[in-house]
C-alpha cells in the first residue's frame, strides 16, 4: 500500500495542475470558482484542526478569514505593501488575536464556547464596521490590487488558480503533517477524553490553544487570498453566516479527515454553481443536502468516497 | 490513497456541471442583471429584476435594437458581495454580455464593478454608489447621486424654516452615507446637525437612540435607512409623540413603505424620482410620456404600478440600447464610450446628460419630495 | 431638565424591554428543549417565524385573530414534533458537533421553505389591542410589550405546573435529571424528548405570534431573535428557565443602557465583550449554579 502511494499522490497532483487547461478551458470564470472553492477548502480543513480533531466547537471562524483579508487589504492599498508580506502580517495578526483569546475561551465547555467564539466573530465584524477610516467600514475596502509575487503579477484568475491550489497543497500537507504527529495523537487523546488524558500529565490547555493558534493562520491566509481574488472587501462576506457555511462544508464532507473539508467545500461551492437559474431555492436545497448527508452518510461525503473506493479496490483483487 | 483519486474523479466529474466556457455567438445582445433575489435586500430585488424584463420585452417587441433582439440574464446575489462578484464573473466569461445592470447596494455594487474594469465591460448600477468618473470609466449609477436625495428635501426643510435636524443612522453603508452628506449639505441649505445616533437595522426598538436625540431639540429627523427601518423609525417616532418631520431615504418610493407607515400621524419625507407621481408631472415635461407609459404596460402585465427600483433598471436597460443602437456593434468598449457621450437621453429618473466627469447623468431638480398620505403619495416639493 | 434626564434613563428601560421580552421567550423556548434533550435548536428563530408568518396567512383569509393564533402554535408545534422524530431521533448518538450541524440544517431548509411560501416581502400585523402607547413620567411604551410579558408569565406558569404538578410533567424532568433511573422506572426519554420539541417550538410560535405586531416579519426575522435568545440563555445558564427570563429582560436592557449611555456605534462590540467576560467568569451562567462537570 504504501508503495503505491506517491503515485495516486503524482495522479492528484496531476488533476489538480491540469485542471485550468482541460476541465477549466482556460476560463477565468471557471478557474475563479475553484479559487474561490480553494479558499473555502482552507478554511474548512482549518475548521478540521480544531473541531474535527481537538473536538473544539467554533462558530465563529469567519473572524480569523476577516483578520487576514482586511490586513491584506489595508496594507496593500493605503500603504503600498507587497501581498506577501501583507500576508505574512495577517497570518501574525491572527495568531496573537488567537493566543490572547483562546487560553481564556477554550476552557469553556461546547454550547458556552460556540456562543463564545460567536461573539468573537461579531466583535470582529463590528470593529470592521466601526473603524472606518481604516476599513472602509461597511461599505467596503477597494482598489485592492491583484496577488504578485517577485515582480511577476496574478491578475489573471487562470494564473492565479496555481497561487491559490498552491497553498492549499501545503495547507493540506502541513495538516496531514501534523495529525499524524504525536502531536496530533495528543489532540486525538485530548478529543476523546480530557478528564483521561489530564491525567496523564498532558497540559491540554496549551495543546488546545497552539492548534487554535494554528487554525487561526490558515484561516488567515485564505483571507489574504481571498483580498486578492475579489480586489475588494466588504463586512457582508465575514459575517456568522460565512462562519456556518465553513461549518456546513465541514460536515457535509466528513469532520476529522482533512479531505473530508475539501471534499465538502468543493460540493458546496459546485452545489452553488449548479443551481444558477433556481437560486430561490438554494438555501432549501441546501439545507436538505445537509440533512440527507448527516442522516444516511454520517461519515459525510468521504466517508461515501472512501466506500466507494474500498470497493473497487476489493472488485480488483481476485 | 484510491479513494483520494475516485475523490479527484468525483471532482473532476463534478465540474463538468459547472457550465463555463464561451457560448456560442447567437443573434442577441445579451445584458447581464445581477439582482439580490434573496438575502437582507431581497425584497427590492425582484421590484428591478421585474422592471428589467419589462423593459427588455418592451424593445424587444417594438423591433429590438438594430435589428437584434436583447436578452436579459439574470443572476442572483443573495446581498452579498462575494456571490455578486461571481455572478458578474460568470455573466462575463460564460454568458459573453455586452454590459451588466443591477446590485442594490453600494458593496455589492463595488464588486460588482471591480469586474466590470477588470474586463472592460460597462456596467450601470442603481445603487448608492457614488461613481468616480475618472477612476472608473466603465461604471455608471442610474439612480440618483444621493446627494440629490439628500439636498432636495433639505431645501424643502429650508424653505420650511427646520434650521437643526438630527441625524438617526442605520449601521451599515447606507448610515455611512447618509452621515457624510448628511453633514456635507447642512450648511448649503443653512441646517445645522445637532446630534447623531446610530442603530442596528435588525433591531426591534430604537426609542433609546430617539429619547437620545429628543434632548437635544430637533426641529427634524434624518434617518438614510429604507424598508423596515426606516418604518421603525417613523413608528417609533410616533410613539414617543416626536411629531416632527423625518426624512428617510429615496428607496422607500415603492408600495411596501406605504403599507407600514398606514396609520402613523408624522411628517414623513421620501426623496423619490417623478416615476413616484406621474399626476404630478407637468404634462410639459418629456419624461411624463415616457413614465406614464411604463408605468401602464408594468400595471398590465404585474398588477403594481412602477416605483422607484423599476424606473432605475428601465433606465439602465435603455441607455444602453441606446448605446448600442450609436455604436452599431455589441463592442462593449465601444459601448461604454457611447454611453459616456449621451446627451439629453430621457429616461424615467430624467434626463440624462453623460459625461467623462459624470457618470450618474441626473440632476437636483429631477428628484422630488413625497409623503405617504392615506396609502398614497402626496407631493411636496417638484 | 431633571425631568428630561428621568424621561430620558425611564425611555431607555421601556427600549430594553422592548427588546428583552422578545429575547426572554424565546430563550425560555431554547431552555425547555435544552433541559431535556440537553440539545440547543438552532432552528428556533424558524418556529418564530412560521408561528408568526403561520398566523398572518390565516388572519388575512379571515379567521379571527384570538383563533388563528393558537392554530397557529399548534401547527408549529406539530412541526418540531416532526422535525425532533424524523431527523433528531435517528442522530441521538451522534456528537455534539453533529447534532448541532443537524439544527442549523433544519434552520436553513425550514427559512428557504419560508422563502418559498410567503415571499420575500414583510408583513405587518395589526397590534393585540389599541395601538395608543402607554406614557409614563415622559416616556412610553407599546402595549404590545406588556402583551407579551404578560404572555411570558403565563407561560412561566404553565411551565410551572406541569414540571411541578402533573404526572407527565414530573416523568419528563425525571428523564432530564437522570435517564439511567427514569428508564428504568419505565418513562420514555423517547417521549420526553419528543415533548420537550414539541413544547420549546410551540413556545416559539407563542414568541412569534406574539411579537409579531412589533416586528415586520418575514422569512429572516428569525435569525436576531435566535441569536439574542440563545446569548440569553448562555448568561442566564443553560438549564435554567429563570435565568433565561431573567437573562433576556436583562440583555436587553443593557443593550439599551449601552445605546444611551455608551455609544450606538459600538453597542454591540460592547455587549458581545460583555457576553464573553461573564462566560469567562462563570462558565455555568449567572444561575448554572456551581455544577460542574469536571472530575
Amino acid at each position: 500500500m504504501s508503495r503505491i502511494k506517491p503515485l495516486w499522490w503524482v495522479l492528484i497532483i496531476a488533476c489538480v495542475a491540469l485542471f485550468p487547461m482541460t476541465l477549466g478551458g482556460m476560463s477565468p470564470y471557471r478557474c475563479g470558482i475553484l479559487v474561490l472553492a480553494g479558499i473555502y477548502v482552507i478554511l474548512a480543513v482549518s475548521l478540521d484542526l480544531l473541531m474535527g480533531y481537538t473536538g473544539q466547537i467554533s462558530v465563529g471562524h469567519a473572524a480569523f478569514f476577516a483578520i487576514g483579508a482586511y490586513v491584506s487589504g489595508i496594507l496593500t492599498t493605503s500603504h503600498g505593501a507587497a501581498p506577501l508580506p501583507a500576508m505574512i502580517a495577517g497570518m501574525v495578526l491572527a495568531a496573537a488575536v488567537a493566543w490572547i483569546v483562546g487560553r481564556p475561551l477554550l476552557k469553556l465547555k461546547e454550547y458556552y464556547l460556540a456562543m463564545a467564539t460567536l461573539a468573537l466573530n461579531v466583535v470582529v465584524v463590528t470593529l470592521i464596521v466601526g473603524l472606518q477610516r481604516l476599513t472602509g467600514g461597511a461599505s467596503g475596502l477597494k482598489d485592492i490590487p491583484s496577488f504578485s509575487l517577485l515582480g511577476i503579477g496574478f491578475d489573471n484568475q487562470v494564473r492565479y488558480y496555481y497561487v491559490v491550489w498552491s497553498a492549499v497543497a501545503l495547507v493540506v500537507l502541513i495538516s496531514l503533517t501534523v495529525v499524524r504527529s504525536p502531536f496530533g495523537r495528543t489532540l486525538l487523546a485530548i478529543h476523546s477524553d480530557e478528564t483521561a488524558a489530564r491525567t496523564f500529565g498532558i497540559d491540554c490547555a496549551r495543546y488546545k490553544v497552539r492548534v487554535y493558534v494554528l487554525s487561526a493562520v490558515f484561516a488567515s491566509l485564505a483571507g489574504s487570498l481571498f483580498a486578492h481574488y475579489m480586489n475588494f472587501l466588504a463586512p457582508d462576506d465575514f459575517g456568522v453566516d460565512t462562519s456556518i457555511n465553513i461549518l456546513v462544508m465541514l460536515f457535509l464532507g466528513g469532520i476529522g479527515t482533512v479531505f473530508g473539508p475539501v471534499l465538502g467545500a468543493l460540493f458546496m461551492k459546485i452545489l452553488h454553481e449548479v443551481t444558477y437559474g433556481f437560486q430561490d431555492y438554494e438555501m432549501f436545497i441546501n439545507g436538505a443536502v445537509l440533512i440527507l448527508v448527516l442522516l444516511f452518510m454520517p461519515k459525510g461525503l468521504y466517508g461515501v468516497v472512501s466506500a466507494i473506493g474500498r470497493r473497487l479496490s476489493a472488485r480488483r483483487s481476485p | 490513497m484510491k479513494r483520494t483519486l475516485t475523490a479527484a474523479l468525483v471532482v473532476w466529474v463534478g465540474t463538468l456541471l459547472m457550465g463555463g466556457g464561451p457560448a456560442k455567438a447567437a443573434d442577441t445582445y445579451k445584458i447581464g442583471g445581477i439582482f439580490p433575489l434573496t438575502g437582507s435586500l431581497s425584497w427590492l430585488g425582484e421590484y428591478k429584476k421585474k422592471g428589467a424584463e419589462l423593459k427588455v420585452e418592451l424593445i424587444n417587441k417594438a423591433g429590438g435594437v438594430n435589428g437584434h433582439n436583447l436578452e436579459l440574464i439574470s443572476y442572483d446575489d443573495q446581498s452579498s458581495p462575494e456571490t455578486a462578484s461571481g455572478a458578474a464573473q460568470r455573466l462575463v466569461s460564460k454568458d459573453q454580455v455586452v454590459a451588466m445592470i443591477g446590485t442594490a447596494s453600494v458593496p455589492v455594487s463595488a464588486a460588482v464593478a471591480a469586474i466590470g474594469a477588470k474586463n472592460k465591460i460597462p456596467v450601470i448600477v442603481g445603487s448608492g454608489y457614488e461613481v468616480d468618473a475618472g477612476k472608473e470609466p466603465f461604471l455608471f449609477n442610474s439612480a440618483h447621486r444621493t446627494d440629490f436625495a439628500v439636498a432636495r428635501p433639505y431645501q424643502y426643510w429650508q424653505s420650511k424654516g427646520i434650521t437643526k435636524v438630527a441625524l438617526l443612522m442605520p449601521i451599515g453603508s447606507l448610515g455611512e452615507l447618509g452621515s457624510s452628506l448628511g453633514r456635507k449639505y447642512a450648511p448649503t441649505y443653512g441646517i445645522t446637525i445637532v446630534g447623531e445616533e446610530k442603530f442596528d437595522i435588525k433591531a426591534p426598538d430604537v426609542t433609546a437612540q430617539l429619547a437620545k436625540l429628543r434632548a437635544l431639540n430637533p426641529q427634524a429627523v434624518f434617518s438614510f435607512c429604507t424598508g423596515e427601518p426606516a418604518a421603525l423609525v417613523a413608528r417609533n417616532m410616533d410613539q414617543m409623540g416626536m411629531k416632527i418631520p423625518v426624512l428617510v431615504s429615496h428607496g422607500n418610493a415603492n408600495p411596501g413603505f406605504l403599507k407600514f407607515t398606514a396609520g402613523l400621524s408624522l411628517p414623513i419625507l421620501v426623496a423619490a424620482g417623478r416615476s413616484a407621481l406621474p399626476d404630478a408631472i407637468p404634462d410639459s415635461d418629456p419624461c411624463k410620456k415616457v413614465i406614464v407609459d411604463f408605468s401602464r404596460a408594468h400595471q398590465q402585465k404585474y398588477g403594481e404600478p412602477a416605483n422607484y427600483y423599476s424606473a432605475e433598471m428601465v433606465d439602465a436597460v435603455d441607455l444602453i440600447a441606446a448605446g448600442l443602437k450609436a455604436t452599431g456593434s455589441g463592442d462593449p468598449v465601444k459601448l461604454r464610450d457611447a454611453i459616456e457621450k449621451v446627451k439629453g437621453f430621457v429616461g424615467m429618473q430624467g434626463i440624462f446628460n453623460f459625461s467623462p466627469t459624470d457618470h450618474h447623468g441626473t440632476v437636483l431638480s429631477d428628484m422630488m419630495v413625497i409623503t405617504p398620505k392615506d396609502g398614497k403619495w402626496a407631493l411636496l416639493l417638484k | 431638565m431633571a425631568g428630561a434626564d428621568t424621561s430620558q434613563f425611564l425611555q431607555f428601560l421601556f427600549s430594553g424591554l422592548t427588546a428583552g421580552s422578545i429575547y426572554a421567550l424565546i430563550a425560555v423556548s431554547l431552555v425547555i428543549v435544552y433541559k431535556v434533550s440537553l440539545l440547543i435548536c438552532f432552528a428556533q428563530g424558524e418556529f418564530f417565524v412560521i408561528g408568526a408568518l403561520t398566523m398572518v396567512t390565516l388572519v388575512s383569509k379571515g379567521v379571527p385573530m384570538p383563533l388563528a393564533f393558537p392554530i397557529a402554535v399548534v401547527v408549529t408545534a406539530a412541526l418540531g414534533a416532526v422535525a425532533e422524530r424524523v431527523l433528531i431521533r435517528p442522530l441521538r448518538n451522534s456528537g455534539v458537533g453533529t447534532l448541532i450541524v443537524m439544527t442549523v440544517a433544519i434552520s436553513l431548509t425550514l427559512r428557504g421553505s419560508a422563502m418559498l411560501i410567503w415571499g420575500k416581502e414583510s408583513h405587518v400585523l395589526p397590534p393585540f389591542s389599541s395601538s395608543h402607547p402607554i406614557g409614563i413620567l415622559g416616556a412610553t411604551l407599546q402595549a404590545q410589550v406588556l402583551w407579551i410579558v404578560g404572555i411570558t408569565c403565563v407561560v412561566l406558569a404553565a411551565i410551572w405546573l406541569f414540571f411541578e404538578k402533573t404526572a407527565l410533567g414530573i416523568a419528563v424532568r425525571a428523564c432530564a435529571e437522570n435517564p439511567l433511573g427514569a428508564s428504568l422506572m419505565g418513562i420514555s426519554t423517547g417521549k420526553a424528548t419528543l415533548f420537550s420539541w414539541a413544547w420549546g417550538s410551540a413556545i416559539g410560535a407563542l414568541a412569534g405570534c406574539a411579537v409579531s405586531p412589533l416586528l415586520f416579519m418575514q422569512y429572516t426575522s428569525g435569525v436576531m431573535p435566535m441569536v439574542k435568545g440563545f446569548i440569553a440563555m448562555s448568561i442566564g445558564g443553560l438549564a435554567s428557565i429563570a435565568g433565561a427570563v431573567v437573562a433576556g429582560y436583562l440583555l436587553g436592557i443593557a443593550e439599551a443602557y449601552a445605546i444611551g449611555l455608551v455609544s450606538s456605534q459600538f453597542s454591540d462590540s460592547l455587549v458581545f465583550t460583555i457576553l464573553i467576560l461573564v462566560l469567562l467568569l462563570r462558565p455555568n451562567g449567572l444561575f448554572g449554579g456551581a455544577k460542574r462537570r469536571d472530575v
